[in-house]
């Protein structure tokens, strides 16, 4: 049994009108597996996680996890956002405590363990700062920490990169594998929602092509490139992904 | 110690010793009966706005946080607060009188109305401020909280409280200097053809203009109200503030401190940080469904009628509304209607004219700055409302009675007005973007075609808000100050203020007070709805918020 069940959901927005933004979605996530969802912007990949983190309500379909219908946010998967998210009221520390004390934890288990994993991700100078005197990438880094210190067994990311320059982007995503590679880390299986072709064929084990809205599967790509990445993200089989994942999107938007 | 703690230290220490010297040298010069009392006076004065002030925070946070967490309560409340804040508080505080005098006779009932009236001059702005920024919490952080589990009342503590704190520190500071606008009036109170003073400030104030003729004293006490007013707000509300500040960048300007909407327009939470003058109407102007229209409309119906049977002890039957409404006086209402709204036209006009002319000079002009900015800091401390019988005195001189009284009336509506649209109107061209004012400079720009291509229509949308909040504020003005009671003698011109005061406080005619009430009322939103929304949607596209 796969650890995350995706079966035939549907989604639908009503404002004005009724929008339907993904039409019969179905996959598995395996346990240890990276997974990247791409698609068109406004495609509802976005959507589609937040299902997956239990913070929207399903028209129809339903997330299996352990086999187990999912109805609201657990503590077992933990998300990471594309604005941060952070409370601008707390410090570095108390953000990534506070998820901690909600799930019960006590006092010195919160402290103990909210130290651990800001020097996990390099910021422990920083841990009494609050999120404004911090740059986007710290910002990030902070999110990161926070979702991995509840110790999930799924960590989702919206978009983790896109509201950071070039370079911090570049060093982050090493970073992100190292986390996931990292076999001591209980959180090793990650979904990460990116707009980035290049970003998810560097960093997925499986890549989940979606068409434009309404969302719809267009294919489920396995990317057979040996890790570390870096090596390879010249070759021409990375860039054979990348052509084949655009070919499929093109192809999606140019038909009507 | 820290540096902001010892300037704070340092300032608390300096106006004590100015304190304790003006009233050391008040005491001694002035030759008045009542003047070894001026401590006393100070503490009740201070002791009534702060009770009054526990009880607004009490409310307006508590049913801010309800209103804004159950929306089913928010669906009744928030239409049903809309229309009686629009409602002017001095024209229905003799209503509220009647009625806290009638269940608690004697001095006690008069405190408890006094307090009752700053506690409605109060309250608004603390729930409006509460809900306005609650609505403002990013999407992200809920969508932050939510899925880490913060939920009840763990996020109302860790996420809502901290993510309104802001609003709740401005709206304090602004209830509070709505206390001090309203203290005179709260103090000094005609029920039923007499004056009734209570120990303060405010009456000492009145008292030493109209029963002992003295000018002197009553500037002196206005500039002790206004030395009092400036250096509590410096110690509790700039300091909180401040204190706020480590998660808001802020600019500074003048005395106080705004925010930045500038630069950090994106990457910070709430920035809906409200000042004295300065609130963002979107939030008010809101529209609402027929359903929440009629259940609010009827509420407010229903508060209505309970507060006549509990006046007349009665249910008013038709006819005792037809007994009592149709008074001489009531075919001049058109008239009265008219008169009102010409003088807080004449006056907004005059204030609006100003206001631009200064509030430009002062964002682009360094020199001026350093004039306006600590023009303003004072400007919007002194309680207008006392500055009403020295005004009056004045002018009588020169002019007469009833044209005094009229020339007195509108130099107080602009000294009113002015403030709520120069603060407006100057941050609205200290935030447009550094980009537009490059695009200016390349392309040269300069002297009016700057002022009508860049800086006009930038600050458009500041102007209709300034506006919005100088009416609100004007009605109080207009109807205080229309109507004049020295105690001995009684001067008024006409115009609906006087009107309904002369009913309210002379004749005790409570449906026919109702009844203009609701005229105003009926203004003020006709007004809201054909005049500043449609001029708001208008503008919204030039506002230049990156």
């Amino acid at each position: 049994m796969a650890l995350l069940e995706v079966k035939n959901i549907t989604k639908s927005f009503t404002n004005e009108k009724k929008i339907l933004v993904l039409e019969n979605i179905s996959f598995d996530v395996n346990d240890d597996e990276f997974l990247a969802i791409v698609g068109p912007s406004g495609c509802g990949k976005s959507t589609l996680l937040r299902i997956i983190a239990g913070l929207e309500i399903l028209d129809s379909g339903s997330v299996l996890f352990h086999g187990k219908p999912l109805m609201a946010p657990i503590p077992e998967i933990a998300m990471v956002f594309q604005q941060f998210g952070l409370l601008p009221w707390k410090t570095v520390l108390e953000n990534i405590e506070l998820p901690l004390e909600m799930h019960g934890l006590s006092k010195k288990e919160r402290e103990e363990r909210a130290t651990r994993f800001v020097k996990d991700v390099g910021l422990e100078d920083f841990k009494d700062i609050y999120p404004h005197g911090l740059s986007g990438g710290m910002k990030q880094r902070v999110g990161i920490a926070r979702a991995l210190a509840l110790e999930p067994e799924i960590l989702l990311m919206d978009e983790p990169f896109s509201s950071l320059d070039a370079l911090t982007a570049e060093t982050l995503r090493k970073e992100v594998l190292d986390i996931w590679n990292d076999k001591t880390n209980v959180s090793n299986t990650f979904i990460m929602v990116t707009h980035s072709i290049e970003e998810a064929v560097f960093m997925a084990d499986r890549v989940i092509v979606l068409s434009s809205r309404p969302g719809r599967i267009l294919n489920d790509v396995k990317i057979n490139i040996h890790r570390p990445r870096v090596k390879y993200q010249r070759s021409k089989k990375f860039f054979r992904y990348v052509d084949q994942i655009k070919s499929l999107i093109t192809k999606d938007i140019k038909t009507p | 110690m820290k540096k902001t703690m010892k300037i704070y230290f340092i300032s608390f220490i300096v106006g004590i010793v100015i304190l304790i010297f003006l009233y050391a040298s008040i005491m001694t010069f002035v030759k008045n009966p009542e003047i070894v009392n001026l401590p006393y006076y100070t503490f009740r004065s201070l002791l009534r706005i702060t009770i009054a002030y526990i009880f607004s925070l009490i409310f307006g946070l508590s049913f801010g946080i309800l209103a804004s967490t159950n929306k089913k309560f928010s669906a009744i409340i928030t239409p049903t607060f809309d229309i009686l804040q629009s409602i002017p508080i001095l024209g229905y505080f003799p209503a509220a009188i009647m009625i806290i005098i009638a269940v608690i006779p004697g001095t006690i009932g008069l405190e408890l109305a006094s307090i009752f009236l700053l506690f409605t001059s109060m309250v608004w702005s603390i729930f409006f401020g509460v809900v306005g920024a609650a609505k403002c919490i990013p999407v992200n952080i809920l969508d932050a909280a939510k899925s880490f589990g913060i939920k009840g009342f763990q996020f109302v503590r860790h996420v809502m409280i901290p993510a309104i704190m802001p609003a709740i520190i401005s709206g304090s500071f602004l209830a509070w200097c709505d206390g001090w606008f309203f203290m005179i009036a709260a103090e000094y109170i005609t029920y039923s053809g007499q004056v009734h003073s209570l120990p303060g400030l405010g009456s000492f104030l009145a008292k030493s203009a109209y029963l002992y003729n003295d000018t002197n004293l009553a500037i002196t006490i206005l500039i002790l109200i206004t030395f009092l007013v400036i250096f509590i707000n410096y110690l509790t509300w700039h300091r909180l503030t401040e204190k706020a500040s480590g998660y808001i960048p802020l600019i500074k300007l003048g005395f106080f401190t705004v925010p930045s909407y500038k630069k950090h327009k994106k990457k910070h939470f709430s920035l809906q940080f409200k000042f004295r003058h300065k609130i963002f109407p979107k939030f008010k102007m809101k529209v609402y469904s027929i359903h929440q229209r009629i259940i609010s409309f009827v509420i407010v119906i229903v508060i209505f009628f309970f507060v006549i049977f509990s006046i007349m002890r009665k249910i008013p039957t038709v006819e005792v509304i037809k007994k009592v409404l149709f008074v001489p006086e009531i075919v001049n209402l058109p008239i009265y209607t008219f008169f009102t709204l010409s003088r807080l036209t004449i006056a907004y006009f005059i204030a609006l004219t100003i206001a631009i002319i200064m509030g430009i000079l002062a964002a682009e002009k360094k020199k001026f700055a350093m004039i306006f900015y600590p023009l303003y800091d004072i400007g919007q401390a002194v309680p207008i409302l006392a500055l009403f019988p020295i005004l009056f005195i004045y002018f009588s001189q020169i002019f007469g009675g009833r044209l005094g009284l009229e020339i007195t009336a509108i130099t107080m509506l602009v000294l009113d007005m002015i403030w709520y649209m120069f603060l407006n109107i100057t941050v609205a061209v200290k935030n447009i973007p550094d980009e537009i004012r490059e695009v200016s400079k390349i392309y040269s720009f300069k002297g009016m075609k700057r002022i009508s291509h860049i800086i006009l229509p930038a600050i458009l949308p500041a102007i209709v808000t300034g506006s919005i909040l100088a009416w609100g504020t004007g009605w109080n003005t207009v109807i205080f100050s229309e109507y004049m009671t020295s105690g001995k003698e009684v001067l008024s011109i006409p115009g609906l203020g006087s009107f309904l005061d002369k009913e309210g406080y002379e004749e005790g005619n409570t449906i026919l007070l109702i009844f203009i009430l609701f005229i105003i009322s009926s203004i003020v939103i006709i007004m809201e709805k054909f005049v500043w929304r449609k001029l708001l949607v208008k503008t919204e596209k030039y506002e230049t918020e990156v």
